[in-house]
């Protein structure tokens, strides 16, 4: 065989490009549900992680299916705002019709939200009431290496914040990853207050936020950036901004119950 | 202005090689003298202001969520794609090359084609996914912008070395020990782009 | 074992070292080395995809035509990675560990180590030498690694494989050590000490 005939290399070529698609398709497809089954439970353990029912490396141990089981259970209302505060729609919440969003359904929102180019209509954004007084909204931004995503919940419907998660798709282990499996990281946003009015929603702050006498942080709406995770600290804060800042109409207005 | 702001931030802060150390392979390995690394540096310029509008625009209208049917995610084929794309062009670049400046071709030797796997390239690929462009102008001038900056770097690493190569370096020091200590020190004065808001 | 095969293992370990002599898989390891875990997930990863895209282009290698090598071998090496992500991410065991594991999915695919050693040997060896050359380059590589992260992690958070080592005595976790440009000098310290010992490496 004369692996240098131009013919050979453009059939060899074609064949091994078809059955690399049509392999790497296949997986995909086949394997699609059950990922999206995993992917769903694991947003859910975010979520209430977020909300404070548990710590998430303790969610983690439960399987999909108590997983579910638990965010039906929890579950007070589920629905979809617009950018003005109103209610659009309800979002399923029975243990087998739930409806959450995976990171790229977030990716989608945030395009809506920014508007421009990528836009693809009219932004609706989530909204969790949990039967423990949590109010639970997603945001979600670019990180150093990709995209970080996460949840927020507020205490009522009060601007004070109970708990937070978030996770990242590739930000580097021991400085950006900290958003995830720094406990200390995401707890420092407990108690502290949103500012919805204004741009600067919340702030992570580099070099650390104000301090009281006791070392306790200030109640208000700064907290420390990672160290040496500059450009996560960074992306986290303007993701925050951004999400944050889309649902001031929806905290801001009198109706909204404490 | 824009695209001023652009250009300027990827070369400084966001700099291939100082600020997310991508392409260290061939950097290092091909600073020896300024005159191969600038031909080196001119070559991931070239590569990148080809692969860089042709992955753009195959993410836009193949590769994204909806892009080419609705309902049809083919994103999980960005990898493979990208690699192919920057492999043929570079593949190309290697065959112009050694038309026109086979000495070039030579000193280059194995680092030409290994431009193709060059962490740079393909990162300058996904980092163009993730940055959402509005249009492929901002992606060319990201493009232009990148490979600047990893042209820079390159070529003020071989002026150093050149100098260095006439210091009383301790013997096991010598070559890749000193190199590796310089870019790290080179590396921490970039950091003083960090964060820079452009 | 015959002495070749022995060499072919032993070698990648010290002497032809990837990182240290061959100067191939280094953008990864300024990244991954701010843990223990994190070098330590890496360095299998690295010995597994290396090992066995070695295996599968020393098989093939009798039919790849000369002009899209290249092409060929980065697409092999991708669609494996791939395909393991894609089937870790299925399970409901297993998609814990993707989870981690997709953080340097990217960086192994990119990894110069995977394609310098299906260039420099699997394309002219056959399998079974080939997948060893794999195996101990990934080994070797993750040698340095391992040692980039010690320092890195003992002095940059005061903890190994995040455990608690120095902090309770009041040690105050170094912010230099954290960033990536103290991993090259690290580099080029280890380098430092390998060429001591190993005088043949000297640059004249």
């Amino acid at each position: 065989m004369n692996t240098n005939n131009n013919l050979y290399t453009i059939i060899y070529t074609t064949v091994i490009v078809v059955v690399v698609a049509a392999l790497l398709a296949f997986v995909s497809q086949s394997l699609k549900s059950k990922q999206e089954a995993n992917e769903k439970a694991e947003t859910i353990a975010q979520m209430l992680a977020a909300a404070r029912y548990d710590f998430k490396s303790e969610l983690d141990k439960m399987s999909n299916s108590d997983k579910l089981d638990m965010y039906a259970a929890e579950i007070e209302r589920a629905f979809l705002i617009d950018l003005q505060g109103n209610e659009v729609r309800d979002l399923g919440t029975d243990r087998d019709a739930i409806e959450v969003f995976s990171p790229k359904d977030l990716k989608r929102i945030n395009y809506n939200i920014k508007g421009g180019a990528n836009a693809t209509g009219e932004a609706l954004l989530p909204v969790f009431w949990f039967r423990n007084g949590s109010v639970v909204v997603p945001i979600y931004g670019a990180g150093l290496w990709g995209p970080i995503w996460g949840y927020i919940s507020f205490q009522g419907g009060t601007p004070t914040i109970g708990g937070a998660y978030f996770d990242h798709e590739s930000e580097t282990a021991g400085l950006g990853a900290k958003i995830k499996d720094d406990l200390s990281f995401q707890l420092q946003f407990e108690g502290e207050q949103a500012d919805f009015s204004q741009a600067n929603v919340f702030e992570i702050v580099k070099g650390g936020a104000p301090k009281e006498a006791d070392g306790k942080s200030v109640v208000d709406n700064k907290i420390d950036a990672i160290t040496g995770a500059t450009m996560t600290s960074q992306g986290l804060d303007a993701a925050i901004d951004t999400w944050l800042a889309a649902y001031a109409p929806y905290f801001n207005a009198e109706e909204v119950v404490l | 202005m824009e695209y001023l702001s652009l250009f300027v931030k990827s070369i400084f802060v966001d700099n291939m090689i100082f600020a997310y150390f991508l392409g260290m392979c061939s950097f290092l390995a091909v600073s020896k003298n300024v005159k191969t690394a600038a031909g080196l540096g001119l070559a991931v310029i070239a590569v990148l202001l080809i692969t860089l509008p042709v992955n753009y625009l195959l993410n836009r209208y193949v590769l994204a969520p909806d892009a080419l049917f609705e309902g049809v995610d083919l994103s999980f084929l960005s990898f493979i794609i990208f690699i192919a794309v920057i492999a043929a062009i570079v593949q190309i670049v290697e065959m112009v090359v050694e038309k026109f400046s086979p000495e070039l071709y030579s000193s280059l030797g194995i680092f030409l084609p290994l431009i193709a796997v060059n962490c740079a390239i393909l990162g300058g690929s996904l980092f163009m996914q993730q940055k959402d462009f509005m249009n492929i102008g901002e992606t060319a001038v990201y493009a232009l912008g990148s490979g600047l900056g990893w042209f820079l770097a390159i070529v003020s690493l071989a002026a150093i070395r050149e100098k260095m190569a006439y210091s009383n370096v301790p013997k096991p020091l010598k070559g890749l020990g000193i190199t590796f200590i310089t870019v790290g020190l080179m590396g921490i004065a970039f950091m003083t782009f960090m964060g820079l808001a452009l | 074992m015959s002495q070749k095969l022995k060499e072919t293992i032993l070698n990648p370990l010290f002497k032809g070292n990837p990182i240290t002599v061959l100067v191939l898989g280094i953008c990864s390891s300024l990244a991954v080395t701010v843990t223990l875990k994190g070098a330590l997930v890496m360095t299998l990863s690295v010995i597994v995809v290396c090992g066995i895209s070695s295996l599968i282009l020393s098989l093939l290698r009798k039919t790849i035509p000369g002009r899209v090598r290249i092409i060929v071998q980065l697409v092999v090496v991708a669609m494996m990675v791939i395909l393991v992500d894609q089937v870790l991410k299925s399970f409901e065991a297993t998609y814990a560990i993707d989870k981690q594991l997709s953080v340097y999915i990217g960086l192994i695919i990119t990894n110069c180590i995977v394609m310098g050693r299906i260039e420099a040997f699997a394309l002219g060896n056959k399998p079974w030498p080939s997948f060893l050359d794999g195996v101990a380059n990934g080994a070797g590589y993750g040698i340095i690694l391992l040692v980039v992260a010690f320092f890195r992690e003992l002095l940059g958070s005061g903890t190994l494989f995040g455990i608690d080592i120095l902090n309770w005595m009041g040690y105050v976790p170094n912010n230099l050590v954290i960033l990536p440009p103290f991993a090259l000098i690290l580099l080029g310290c280890i380098v430092w000490v390998q060429r001591s010992i190993q005088k043949d490496l000297q640059e004249q």
